[in-house]
């Protein structure tokens, strides 16, 4: 319509309009302005100074939530800080990752901060406050901090602060298609995103030594997990966020700004390949990064996993199921077989029962298979790990031995909220990388009741190792090649081992960009006292386990998830076909005997009639 | 679904609102259309508000009900819709008439209508069967007790308490004596947000350099609290911690009314002390991964975090009496 001599004035008209209202209103509008504009930007105006009596209703929201992560001046130094990783943000420097303004400049307080406030920071401890906190408290508390606790920087500093915004609503996303994925999957080779977030995007390019502004050990994103981007907004395999992050990158961190450098329509397709790579229902490879039209096809065609609103992570299915298989069983990871059953989706946290607790958790998740036959059963687990974690020396411990106090191996105390303070702070692969700090092996492990055919329901052997009344049977595997079957009987006693080491056997275990794949077979059968007893069609409580070697993790400090049950699915019995059927043709006949006797009674009246 | 929230707490008055608000509009609508002298006929107003129910159980509702339970669900409502189409002779007769019509095929119509009824019904219900003789393995549903009964005493870093009578050390006023009332009216405002009454007063708010005795035990609790349990019970005390989707056991949210809300001190002291272990059997010691916290705090810890967390959430101990 814009054809039309009306409707071009009409444009004509709101451009002039727009231009003088902006002049109107002061603003620096220099031609350098103009240049400087990255493609899909436009520039804003300042923000105009919050009132007093906000900043005060927002020091209380501040002082009763806030505080306990953030500290009293905004340092990111309030007394959670010292356990945490990421660290909570330091307010200071005005420094912010999720923004829509560009590179190096503050974010804009209505949108991107209440935006963070509102939706928490997925994959570190920032939560959601909607519906905790009012709209207004929230935006009280941001009138804090922006006046008070940003103390470098001012968003009324007309001298120094200019705001070029990214405007999302005016760029409508690039629809995924298959070219699209496959371009973006140039592109990020191209654009050298691999070099940090590695050739398949797990965050694995890099994993030593980026830094943030504040010399925090910090790691790239893994692609895989789309639910733990901060910049997320509860709203994971929306492309946009993507889009947003990539055009204006993370201030702080060693994450850039792609404006200059990438067209708008580049930038939706990389956006497109990133999104794509997120976990789907479907379990999909791109070996290497490599996309072939046939996989940029499927990515552009599978379901996103279902996100559960409550955690903002992946729905959980506590039932593992396995199903049986003819002849032998896989032999690798590409065996088509796999896909006879569903991969199951294990959300794993950090140990934090017992010393020494795991406060810095790298493995969050873990995705299970499992396949058995006549004799035995085969698990595949994969997990990613942007580390592969070998053991250099020879591990001075005995397998079966948990104590590792002995060892050097404790919980660390909190040390301080700085990095000069704590350079060695869990969380400091960088720091343990250089300065030789212990690397252990990075490993696997599950555990299935001993006998749990006489469990009277639902008592399990405690989730940890067992019980002193209930034993566990776990089957642990470690990088530096060890498989084992131990008894345990509590968290702090050490395993026997089981007379079935011979039995069990590490198909397949490899790491290759950021992910591990670990096969692991075992007789369904051994000795009743001493092994589980896996049986078709029961719930068999199970627990699962992983440590990750860079992060220190070793004995007790491992990643750790809820009972899951396995259930090896028995052959569908006869009795399923032959009833249903039964039932279809009973039905038939009770039709024809209802319609009858309608029919009798219809001719009843109108003979009478 | 963002555009409108299910608010925890509020959930089951919110659900009876927003159906009953919907039945109301249907009924106007139904009103004004027979106004208009456009009426539905009651045989498919009727399904339709049944399926309208079904299908906002079904998807509105988080988390999901269990199938078994809106099948109760879609027979009460069934129950109800039939009592209102079948209200009077006439509209019975008048119910019947669009299912009769069928049964006798008075038109070509209505004939083929018959002849699908005939295939499609037994069809259905035998793959409803098959689907229900198909072995499936859902999740095994384990009831658990949440707050179970506390023994007379625990013994903790080698000393016994009797929980009937030991009172929390910290929760003392300026005289330094158990004061529940004057330790009361200091904690958060139990209104939206839960916030500290005054942020400039020393009595109200820990951090305040000046404050001093509950107040700034409440501050030494809230500092435990943010090193040791948010991982699980999270930043506002809600159960929604970092790793809280890991682990089942949900970790408790205090801000709900149903938990230390209605819960003595003592009570509590005893659960962090002795943590998900520490459990009797019907609280599922061997799946909480709640730690016995006397392994990793002290005493005075212990009852300075029990104190914050009232604090926290605005609410009061309850008392013995």
């Amino acid at each position: 319509m814009s054809k039309s001599r009306y409707g071009i004035n009409v444009a004509r008209w709101g451009v002039c309009l727009g231009f003088s209202v902006l002049l109107g209103l002061g603003l620096p509008l220099s031609s350098m302005a103009q240049e400087d504009l990255p493609e899909g930007f436009k520039q804003q105006g300042l923000p105009a100074p919050l009132p007093a009596e906000q900043i005060e209703a927002g020091k209380r929201v501040y002082f009763t939530k806030c505080v306990w992560c953030h500290g009293v001046e905004g340092a990111g130094d309030g007394p959670g800080a010292v356990r945490l990783w990421p660290r909570p943000r330091n307010f200071n420097a005005g420094t912010f990752k999720i923004r829509h303004t560009a590179s190096g400049q503050l974010p804009l307080i209505d949108l991107d901060l209440l935006q963070t406030v509102t939706h928490g920071l997925p994959g570190s401890a920032m939560p959601s406050w909607e519906g905790i906190l009012t709209e207004q408290q929230r935006k009280d508390v941001l009138a804090f901090v922006t006046s008070q606790l940003v103390q470098d920087r001012s968003w009324q500093d007309e001298e120094f602060e200019e705001f070029f915004v990214l405007d999302l609503e005016g760029l409508p996303p690039k629809p995924g298609t298959p070219e699209s994925i496959k371009r973006g999957s140039e592109l990020v080779v191209e654009k050298k995103c691999i070099e940090c977030h590695g050739l398949e995007g797990r965050g694995d390019g890099n994993a030593f030594n980026l830094k943030d502004d504040w010399g925090f050990s910090i790691q790239p994103a893994d692609w895989h997990k789309c639910w733990n981007f901060r910049g997320s907004r509860q709203d994971p395999y929306n492309v946009k966020n993507i889009f947003r992050t990539f055009s204006t990158g993370l201030n702080g961190t060693p994450m850039p700004s792609f404006a200059d450098n990438t067209s708008v329509d580049e930038r939706w397709d990389i956006a497109n390949y990133v999104n794509s790579l997120c976990e789907r229902e479907q379990e999909i490879k791109a070996p290497q990064g490599t996309v072939t039209d046939e996989t940029a096809l499927t990515f552009s065609t599978s379901q996103p996993l279902g996100i559960d609103p409550l955690t903002d992570k992946p729905k959980s299915n506590f039932v593992v199921p396995s199903k049986f298989v003819e002849g032998d069983l896989p032999t690798d990871e590409n065996d088509e077989r796999w896909n006879l059953i569903p991969r199951r989706w294990i959300a794993m946290g950090g140990q934090i029962t017992h010393k020494p607790r795991n406060f810095v958790n790298r493995i969050d998740d873990m995705w299970v298979r499992a396949l058995y036959n006549e004799t035995h059963i085969e698990f595949m687990f994969r997990w990613d790990d942007r580390t592969k974690s070998i053991q250099e020396d020879e591990v001075d411990w005995d397998p079966t031995e948990v104590n590792l106090e002995d060892y050097g191996v404790e919980e660390q105390a909190p040390q301080g909220t700085t990095f000069e303070e704590d350079p060695f702070h869990q969380e400091s692969i960088a720091a343990k990388q250089k300065d030789g700090y212990a690397v252990y092996n990075d490993g696997v492990a599950f555990q299935f009741p001993i006998k749990w055919q006489e469990l009277p329901a639902p008592r399990k052997p405690r989730y940890f190792w067992g019980d002193e009344r209930f034993a566990a049977d776990i089957t642990k595997w470690t990088a530096d090649g060890t498989l084992g079957v131990y008894e345990g009987t509590g968290w702090d006693e050490d395993f026997t081992e089981v007379d079935f080491q011979e039995e069990v056997e590490v198909v397949k275990a490899e790491w290759a960009n950021g992910q591990w794949t670990v096969i692991v077979k075992r007789p369904l059968k051994g000795d009743y006292d001493e092994v589980a007893y896996l049986e078709q069609g029961k719930y068999i409580p199970m627990v699962f386990f992983a440590w990750d070697g860079h992060n220190g993790d070793v004995g007790r400090k491992m990643a750790v998830s809820a009972f899951y049950y396995l259930v090896m699915e028995p052959p569908i019995p006869m009795t399923t076909y032959l009833y249903p059927g039964l039932i279809t043709v009973g039905i038939v006949i009770i039709e024809g005997w209802v319609l009858g006797r309608r029919a009798n009674k219809r001719k009843k009246t109108q003979g009478q009639a | 679904m963002t555009w409108l929230k299910l608010v925890e707490g509020y959930m089951p008055m919110q659900m009876i609102s927003e159906l009953a608000g919907s039945i109301l509009v249907f009924a106007l609508v139904n009103w004004a259309l027979n106004r208009a002298g456009m009426g539905i006929p009651k045989f498919w107003a009727g399904i339709g508000v049944w399926i309208y129910i079904q299908l906002y159980l079904k998807y509105r509702i988080y988390p999901p009900i269990p199938f078994s339970v809106r099948a109760i669900y879609g027979t009460v409502s069934g129950c109800g819709i039939f009592m209102w189409v079948s209200g009077s002779e006439g509209e019975w007769q008048e119910f019947k008439r669009p299912i009769l019509n069928v049964m006798d095929g008075i038109s070509g119509f209505h004939k083929g209508l018959r002849t699908a009824a005939l295939i499609v019904i037994p069809l259905a219900l035998g793959g409803f069967a098959y689907n229900s003789f198909l072995p499936s393995f859902e999740e095994p549903i384990e009831l658990r007790t949440v707050h179970p009964a506390p023994p007379a005493t625990t013994k903790v870093h080698g000393k016994t308490f009797v929980l009937q009578v030991v009172e929390n050390p910290y929760r003392v006023n300026n005289d330094g004596k158990y004061d529940q009332a004057y330790t009361d009216a200091r904690i958060v405002e139990q209104s939206m947000g839960r916030l500290m009454k005054d942020v400039n007063d020393p009595n109200y708010n820990p951090w305040d350099p000046n404050a001093e005795g509950y107040t700034k035990y409440v501050r030494e609790g809230g500092e435990i609290f943010f090193q040791n349990c948010h991982f699980c019970h999270g930043d506002n005390l809600n159960g929604r911690g970092l790793w809280a989707y890991a682990f089942n056991p949900i970790p408790a949210n205090f801000t709900d009314a149903g938990t230390i809300a209605q819960l003595q001190e003592t009570f509590v002291f005893w659960r962090v002390s002795k943590g998900g272990i520490g459990l009797p059997g019907e609280g599922f010691p061997w799946a909480s991964v709640m730690p016995p916290w006397e392994q990793h705090l002290t005493v005075d810890e212990i009852w300075k975090v029990v104190m914050f967390e009232y604090w926290h959430t605005g609410y009061y101990p309850r008392t013995w009496d």
